[in-house]
């Protein structure tokens, strides 16, 4: 195989986990940019996305729930309005909380759900994941499939790029940034914060599991080690925050960066002798911490700082 | 004169460079959880990939002169790593096979979203789920590790021998020590022997006396530990030694570790722990070919899953000299013809003896540190198991199983 044609199928895998990251980090904007949600708990709802999807469109197995086979549109639907119905009742209950209290309460409720999804065997096959989970255009030869897989989530990015910017002009993103500034005098004119609160959780977390079910047909896998806080939760947020908050923009830039420096460093590593390259696979770890030091240092705002209007 | 030990100089350097410009890399992706929960197994089977690659290095390297070389890919136990690391080494790579992954979730994702698709044959060393067995794989996906579904099997008959009929057990939460846990369950009640108590428990905590309070209650005989000795497995032991609950234990490979006499200490261990391995017979000669040279290099034999990594890293090579050039459609077939019989038996190291079958046209056989590595129909291996108890000394003393 040509090396040209395989740096391309590289690029491809990259912008395809590139892009699903920047559907979870523009839900992430959406809840902490625009509102001033903290949610630490992305890994439940990309976690309740990805199962419900894999579990809606795999064929029938005796390891886990399964055989429904309904189409792709179908299952993310309803990965997302599984994912609405449950941040809705989530937010009721935890929307009242402050800031860091917030963020302690959706952090456990993520970990809840990622543990019943972890033991409910009968039904996900406990830890050892569902297998086969079919892919979209996967039936077409190389590498149409792959590019009109790429094409699928791009186009979603966009369209979701294109929704959030006009909602941040509209009357509606003013009053989230009217919340998330001074909540009182939102509250003072006459505005219903609970209401636009709860809005804005639902509608993040169901971007989550529209991501977390594109990730699980992407690996035609998925289980309990695919929903890692590290790499579902707290990268989404090294990505908004280096990104640029309340900038969807920004959101996907960050989205973009972090997982080429996550995932392309190790083209350079897996050069080097074969201890150094092992020791080496840490330092992309802190290379990721690295990078979000230096940008909070000399970028505040993010790369891509929020516009005012 | 000095001019003339120049041209010389300059020549022989020439001649140099020209040679090492034939001698091309032949690269073979080797993708394994070099971060993530099982780091600390992962760095010993990459040191025994490595091994293998050397021996093929030493003694004339693939085709005329070329180098065997691995290039290394983190699957850190994740699916979304394991994919993303067989993209790397399949298309910026262009690797012609992958030995790896580690880790059945990161192995399942990885086979299915990328290697199977690109027509890639993979060799895992370490992944033990049943359910690798049963993927469509077009006869790509090998592994020289034993299902699990044997090693359950093996503990259960190893403790009904021991005429000990009630045990309770206690596994990791996680997909491998899930796994044998399940096996060892219905075939410990087949053979008639009674569970009184089942506790999953989820690793790293730091203590686990509840779970162990709640697992005493049935009068068991001994407990049955499924868990990574980091994670989780020597604080289990250390707290029922502490609260005195159990005195007798049985664990499965994940717990094989020099730590773990070490942590808990061999007066209170000593005669109380049987570890069963999936592992080779020490009396094999493949076997002791293998220890000597790994222990040379500093390495501990013993290691869980190392000379499987040896194994898969050595047959990769002999089935892409088979193949005849590094192309990937040709290594599946060949990577049948020198794993089983027929063919003249090659061992460990023996790089040399095996090229030269191999150029003369005759069948090889490959008999591996791990076993005799005859693939079946699903490109799984049967495995041979060994018990591992302590000695008051501090070694580790191993039977193996019949």
């Amino acid at each position: 195989m040509d090396q040209t044609y395989g740096l391309f199928l590289y690029a491809i895998s990259l912008l395809t986990m590139g892009g699903i990251y920047s559907i979870l980090a523009l839900g992430l904007n959406v809840q902490w940019g625009f509102t001033g949600l903290f949610n630490a708990g992305i890994a439940g709802f990309y976690a309740i996305g990805a199962y419900v999807s894999a579990i809606l469109t795999t064929a029938p197995s005796v390891r886990h729930l399964g055989g429904y086979e309904v189409p792709y549109v179908v299952a993310f639907i309803a990965a997302m309005a599984v994912a609405g119905v449950i941040a809705w009742g989530v937010g009721k209950i935890c929307l009242r909380l402050r800031s860091d209290y917030l963020a302690i309460a959706t952090i456990g409720i993520a970990e809840i759900f990622r543990l019943i999804l972890k033991n409910e065997t009968w039904a996900t096959n406990g830890p050892r994941g569902v297998s086969m989970v079919p892919k979209p255009f996967e039936t077409l030869p190389e590498p149409y499939n792959q590019l009109l897989f790429l094409a699928m989530i791009l186009l979603t990015v966009a369209v979701i790029y294109w929704g959030l910017e006009r909602a941040r002009k509209a009357p509606w993103g003013r009053l989230m940034t009217a919340i998330r500034e001074n909540e009182i005098s939102a509250r003072a004119a006459g505005k219903n914060v609970e209401r636009y609160r709860l809005q804005a959780f639902v509608f993040g977390s169901m971007l989550m599991a529209l991501g977390g079910a594109y990730t699980a047909h992407y690996l035609k896998f998925i289980g309990p080690n695919a929903t890692d806080p590290l790499t579902a939760t707290f990268l989404v947020w090294v990505m908004l925050i280096v990104g640029g908050s309340a900038n969807n923009k920004g959101a996907i830039l960050g989205a973009m960066l972090m997982w080429t420096i996550w995932s392309a460093t190790e083209i350079l590593t897996s050069r080097l002798p074969d201890d150094l390259a092992i020791r080496t696979a840490y330092i992309r770890i802190f290379l990721i911490g690295l990078v979000l030091q230096i940008v909070l240092q000399k970028f505040p705002q993010g790369l891509l700082p929020e516009k005012r209007q | 004169m000095k001019i003339l030990r120049k041209l010389a100089l300059g020549a022989a350097a020439v001649a140099l460079m020209a040679s090492s410009a034939q001698a091309a890399d032949i690269k073979v992706g080797s993708v394994g959880a070099v971060t993530g929960p099982i780091a600390e197994l992962v760095a010993a089977i990459m040191s025994g990939r490595n091994l293998a690659a050397s021996h093929v290095n030493a003694q004339g390297g693939l085709f005329k002169g070329d180098t065997y070389k691995l290039v290394l890919g983190d699957s850190a136990c994740d699916p979304k790593a394991g994919v993303d690391a067989g993209n790397k080494v399949v298309n910026v790579d262009q690797v012609v096979a992958i030995v790896g992954a580690s880790c059945s979730g990161g192995t399942a994702g990885m086979v299915q979203a990328v290697t199977i698709p690109a027509g890639v044959v993979t060799i895992s060393d370490s992944a033990t789920a049943p359910s690798i067995t049963d993927l469509k794989d077009n006869d790509l996906v090998y592994r020289v590790a034993p299902s699990d579904a044997y090693q359950g099997a093996a503990m259960a008959a190893l403790i009904r021998s021991r005429g000990i009929s009630k045990v309770a057990m206690t596994y990791a939460n996680d997909d491998y020590n899930s796994g044998i846990a399940a096996v060892f369950e219905r075939e410990f009640k087949a053979l008639g022997g009674t569970i009184t108590a089942n506790q999953v428990h989820e690793p790293d905590k730091p203590s686990y006396r509840s779970e162990l309070s709640t697992l005493a209650r049935g009068n068991a005989e001994a407990l049955v530990v499924f868990a990574y000795y980091g994670s989780s497995g020597i604080a289990i032991i250390k707290n029922s030694l502490e609260t005195g609950l159990f005195g007798e234990f049985f664990a499965a490979d994940g717990m094989f570790d020099d730590s773990v006499i070490e942590q808990i200490g061999v007066a209170n261990i000593a005669g109380k722990l049987s570890i069963t391995q999936s592992a080779s017979d020490p009396e094999d000669v493949s076997y002791k070919i293998f220890a000597k040279a790994f222990t040379a290099g500093g390495g501990n034999p013993n290691a869980p899953y190392v000379t499987h990594a040896y194994d898969a890293s050595f047959l990769m090579a002999l089935a892409i000299e088979k193949a005849g050039s590094a192309d990937r459609s040709k290594i599946r077939a060949a990577l049948r013809a020198v794993a089983s019989a027929p063919g003249e038996i090659i061992r460990p190291g023996e790089w040399e003896k095996a090229k030269a079958l191999i150029a003369a046209g005759k069948d090889i056989n490959y008999e591996g540190a791990s076993g005799n590595v005859d693939f079946d129909k699903n490109g799984d291996v049967g495995g041979l198991y060994t018990v591992n108890t302590v000695s008051a000394d501090g070694t580790w003393k191993n039977t193996i199983l019949r």
